[in-house]
């Protein structure tokens, strides 16, 4: 398949959502047709799309964002830019606060962000620019003790748990912000 | 308003208006539900048939309903989910944290 894209703008109206996520989905529906587009892999680009809009509602500190959805041969790329504020994370264990860029990064910097139920979400960045997130499942945590242990921030967790890869990156030049999430559609 | 509630058999049945939960109305859900655990309420039912889809937002809205009830020995079961919203809950693990039963009659056996 040929490399096609669609990018729509939003302008970090809320009310705006619902539409933009039917005009992404008939764009992924088009240009999958092809491929083995099952409906739970629907569901999850559904979400990340969902997600990354209320993210941009809610955190970016900007009225506007481009949202740019990516059909290449088997992969789906959902990915949302905006020049707002760049990715801000705290530490769950020490409280600290890490801002992107991080200057002066030597080596790896791993922390985890928050736990909610038995998945604890965690950040490895191994660039100043860029943070990819993944997820680590923790064994044995029942009710009650689930729910005191359990944040009540889900986004950046349901955006790493649906996609395959889902990531962030910071271009200094262009103060552009970029969180990504990649879809293999032969996993699919 | 986004709940509609009714009292039967000493529980409450709290149904979802919207069908978008969403940061729309996730602010508002929280303070419904917080309302009927101050006001007494023992079992919160919330159904979600109207129900269509689902963000963070009213995940975090539901989390800290059930953060506020459990302390004061009240129960909150989710019932009627559509399957996009059942596989969104159970993505993230919500299913280990939430009762969750087919519909009212089930949730009413569980109860027994």
């Amino acid at each position: 398949m040929e490399q096609d894209r669609i990018r729509i703008h939003f302008t970090s109206n809320r009310e705006e959502i619902p539409g933009i996520i039917n005009t992404c989905l008939e764009h992924v529906v088009q240009r999958t047709k092809t491929s083995p587009s099952s409906p739970d892999t629907f569901s999850k680009v559904k979400w990340v799309i969902t997600e990354l809009l209320t993210n941009a509602v809610k955190h970016s500190g900007t009225g506007y964002c481009t949202l740019i959805i990516k059909v290449d041969n088997d992969t789906l790329t959902i990915e949302k830019q905006d020049e707002g504020n760049p990715l801000s994370l705290r530490e769950q264990a020490t409280g600290n606060v890490f801002r992107w860029p991080i200057e002066s990064l030597s080596g790896k910097l791993e922390f985890q962000i928050y736990h909610n139920g038995i998945d604890s979400l965690f950040v490895t960045s191994e660039h100043s620019n860029c943070a990819k997130f993944h997820i680590e499942e923790l064994e044995g945590v029942e009710m009650p003790g689930l729910l005191i242990d359990t944040s009540e921030h889900f986004g950046l967790l349901i955006m790493t748990k649906a996609s395959d890869e889902f990531y962030y990156e910071y271009d200094p030049a262009t103060k552009v912000n970029r969180f990504v999430s990649l879809f293999n559609l032969k996993n699919h | 308003m986004v709940l509609q509630v009714k009292e039967t058999d000493n529980v409450t049945q709290a149904t979802i208006l919207p069908q978008e939960a969403s940061l729309a109305n996730a602010e508002m859900f929280k303070e419904e539900m917080i309302t009927l655990v101050a006001n007494g309420a023992k079992l919160i039912v919330v159904s979600f048939e109207n129900v269509n889809y689902i963000d963070s937002s009213f995940l975090g809205s539901l989390v800290v309903a059930l953060k506020y009830a459990m302390p004061r020995n009240v129960d909150i079961y989710l019932v009627s989910l559509k399957p996009d919203v059942k596989n969104l809950l159970t993505l993230i693990r919500m299913d280990k944290v939430f009762k969750i039963f087919n519909d009212f009659g089930e949730a009413m056996e569980a109860s027994k």
